[in-house]
């Protein structure tokens, strides 16, 4: 069974419609990339189904279950909201690191508020921040930052600090991890570290969703590739067959002018 | 933490007080055109001393004025003139009395917005107070003098010898009044103080305050000791101002002809060094 | 010349004669101002936050009248209020509520101050959080924080270092502004010292003790003035 499926996803601003019936699969362990112009409707998709926007109609399911229902007339509340944003992780195109936290409280900060909620956290409550602590140096040390854990973001390089992001977005571990665009906020010398970092995630079969403009990259690292063209997905197939032999007109159109 | 719960208070708050802000507004038209009628009928129609005799204290409004209401060096208690009598005034009523320090300009609505209930601090009897005012029968003879500095004094002791002069006066006060009257180029100043201090600094020729206040302020031994005051302008008396239509006035008419009778008055008055010709009886 | 030397001699005997008199007079108002200073500080910080969420809303009713409140509130003397507070309860409805004492005035003074000072902190509580970029918000969003988390735990911090600046600037205003309290009678410091004038404490006609209150503004801003500063300083560990 995937473990995510879309389902005839719908999403309107006002009269415009960005995302015109948008239905796809992922299996675990899988890395699906989201290829398209800008405007294309990709990032909103991105941004629909880690809840950052609603949908207006459509379905998304997580291991078969339905975690949003635009038939459902039951408004989820801001806690169950919070129980399924939880199955994702999210990578931003501007990191979005907490200026005010060191690099292994950016990391701990969400983990910790979390294990709050647990019952046992009185009782345990240093044996679990340890736990926490040690999760999040691991994670920072795969990601090559153990000498910086006690750097703030603004003492950080671009790409060392969408390093921290990818390590905040893995510390609550998520079922599949969704990038938006990582490297389109660096310097061309920065994006290899963040490429690498994210090919060696793909290898340990971390489920993953990339919204990109890499087109090498996402042959390189994805199984599956869709090409999204105006709200709609024009085109999608095995990552390495779509883009070295596009079907459709508007996809080779793409590929030309991204290649330029 | 409910955001919209907080902001819906917060809006229910705010209409109240924007009502109410315009209730202010409409209630005080009111007031402003039918001013003589409501303000003298309004408290007539319950008695002011019953309201004094409720609450257990009379509040005077006062300001810091030797001799009539001041604070002995070291003491924090109000003494004077007006403040010993205001004092046996309560005591009479059977209630506590409060001295406040009020501003002057505003005593007005001091009094008509009940955080006093009298002013009782050397206040020249004048139309304006009249109109504004209940006030009492005058108990007290004052008059406007002249304040020059004392190596000129000779030069200038009747009020046509000063025409000539700058003169400082009180804004607002009867010393204002009197220089006007004579045709006097006055400046207009915030305090009697002031209007000594202008002398004083030469920035004006010459003042006019209360004999009173002159008596007590200026000349050997204060802080004026090179000024000294020449001609008296007018007489003038002073009241005690109650809210319009109180009830206060008569109990205190009774009040002051009593201890004039008794002869405590005039032992006040010598006690801060007023002349008990002034008194009247 | 020895005429002016024996002047000044005298001056300052009489000066110093004063001055004990006198500063006991001031510390009094003094203490006064700092009252009114630091209730209003505590009142309107709070208060500030509520009005700046009111102004924030989406619903449009509250974030009308909110706005609304604070313009009137921001857009009259605080002068005017303070009259309007103190006098009208007693004019119009002829209920004194404060009382004539001291205490009635200071507790008119403090509710005066509070709200206007309130409506102005609250746009600039309205400014710092409103440049917070979403993508804060986004972000706490994401990692499952609750909204209340990720405003005290992400976004307030950071609001409180863009707002200091700001801040700073309207709480050294305060201190000066007690001052307006006196047109209700509140007897704060330059009230103390504008008494020597007219005759207090048999003292009469001496202009120094008004001045001299100067020297506590300039000790209360100064010591304000270091604390903000240190406090931006602590804040510089990041930027935002």
């Amino acid at each position: 069974m995937a473990i995510l499926e879309v389902r005839n996803l719908h999403k309107s601003f006002g009269k415009h419609e960005v995302l015109k019936g948008i239905s796809f699969s992922l299996e675990k362990g899988n890395v699906l990339s989201i290829i398209g112009s800008s405007g294309s409707g990709k990032t909103t998709l991105l941004r629909c189904i880690t809840f950052l926007e609603t949908a207006t109609s459509g379905k998304i399911l997580v291991d078969g279950d339905a975690i949003f229902d635009g038939e459902s007339t039951v408004k989820p509340n801001a806690k169950m909201r919070r129980e399924k944003q939880l199955n994702f992780g999210l990578v931003f195109q501007q990191f979005n690191l907490f200026p005010q936290y060191n690099v292994l409280n950016n990391v701990t900060l969400a983990p910790r508020l979390r294990a709050k909620e647990r019952e046992d956290y009185k009782q345990n409550k240093k044996q679990i921040l340890a736990e926490i602590d040690a999760k999040a140096r691991t994670l920072l040390e795969k990601m090559g930052l153990s000498d910086k854990l006690d750097f703030y973001p603004c003492q950080l390089s671009g790409g060392q600090q969408q390093r921290v992001s990818i390590a905040r977005a893995m510390a609550l571990e998520p079922k599949i991890l969704f990038f938006d665009e990582p490297t389109s906020a660096l310097d061309p010398e920065l994006t290899g570290e963040i490429l690498k970092v994210i090919r060696e995630l793909a290898d340990e079969h971390m489920t993953m969703v990339i919204v990109t403009h890499e087109m090498t990259f996402a042959k390189e690292v994805s199984d599956y590739i869709v090409f999204m063209d105006g709200g709609v997905i024009a085109e999608e197939g095995a990552a390495k067959e779509l883009i070295e032999h596009p079907k459709t007109e508007r996809l080779q159109a793409f590929l030309s002018k991204i290649s330029d | 933490m409910n955001k919209k719960l907080i902001a819906l208070l917060l809006a229910a708050v705010m209409v109240i007080a924007c009502f109410a802000l315009a209730a202010c507004g409409n209630k005080t038209d009111d007031t402003a055109t039918t001013d003589a009628a409501n303000t003298s009928d309004a408290p007539a129609a319950e008695s002011d001393l019953a309201y004094i005799q409720s609450k257990g204290k009379l509040v005077v409004g006062i300001t810091d004025f030797a001799p009539m209401d001041f604070k002995e060096e070291g003491s924090e208690e109000w003494v004077g003139f007006d403040a010993d009598l205001a004092k046996a005034f309560a005591n009479s009523l059977g209630v506590e009395v409060e001295f406040t320090e009020i501003d002057w300009d505003n005593k007005i609505l001091e009094l008509d917005g009940k955080s006093i209930d009298c002013v009782w601090n050397g206040m020249t009897i004048t139309d304006e107070v009249k109109s504004a005012m209940s006030v009492s029968d005058p108990y007290c003879k004052n008059a406007q003098v002249i304040v020059v500095p004392a190596d000129k004094a000779a030069d200038y002791q009747t009020a046509e010898a000063c025409k000539d002069l700058q003169f400082a006066v009180e804004a607002g006060s009867a010393g204002q009044d009197v220089a006007e009257e004579n045709g006097f180029s006055v400046t207009e100043v915030k305090d009697q103080a002031t209007a000594l201090q202008e002398v004083a600094a030469g920035t004006s020729d010459a003042a006019i305050i209360d004999l009173l206040m002159a008596g007590a302020m200026i000349g050997e031994g204060t802080g004026f000791s090179s000024l000294t005051y020449t001609a008296s302008l007018n007489s003038e008396e002073y009241g005690v101002g109650f809210r319009k239509g109180s009830d206060l006035v008569t109990a205190f008419n009774t009040f002051f002809d009593s201890e004039v009778a008794l002869g405590s008055v005039d032992k006040i008055a010598e006690q801060y060094g007023i002349s008990t010709d002034t008194i009247i009886k | 010349m020895q005429d002016f030397f024996q002047n000044l001699s005298q001056q300052f005997e009489t000066f110093f004669t004063q001055f004990p008199v006198v500063f006991q007079s001031l510390n009094v108002g003094f203490l006064q101002t700092l009252k009114l200073f630091c209730t209003t500080l505590l009142g309107a910080l709070p208060l500030g936050l509520v009005i700046s969420f009111g102004s924030m809303s989406k619903m449009k009713v509250v974030n009308k009248i909110t706005r609304l409140f604070v313009w009137i509130v921001r857009g009259s003397p605080l002068m005017l209020q303070l009259l309007i507070i103190y006098y009208f309860p007693g004019l119009v409805w002829h209920k004194p509520i404060w009382g004539g004492g001291e205490d009635g005035r200071f507790l008119a003074a403090t509710v005066s101050f509070i709200i206007n000072y309130a409506c102005y902190f609250s746009e600039i509580f309205r400014g710092g959080i409103q440049s917070i970029p979403i993508g804060q918000y986004e972000a706490g969003q994401v990692l499952g924080l609750t909204k209340t988390q990720t405003f005290f735990r992400v976004v307030l911090l950071q609001v409180i270092k863009r707002i200091v600046p700001p801040m700073s600037n309207e709480i050294i205003t305060l201190v000066k502004d007690t001052s307006l309290a006196r047109i209700i009678a509140l007897q704060e410091i330059i009230w103390a010292g504008q008494a020597f004038m007219k005759g207090s404490h048999g003292i009469s006609g001496a202009i120094w003790p008004m001045f001299f209150t100067m020297v506590y503004y300039l000790f209360a801003s100064g010591i304000l003035t270091v604390l903000l500063g240190r406090l931006e300083k602590k804040l510089d560990f990041f930027k935002v």
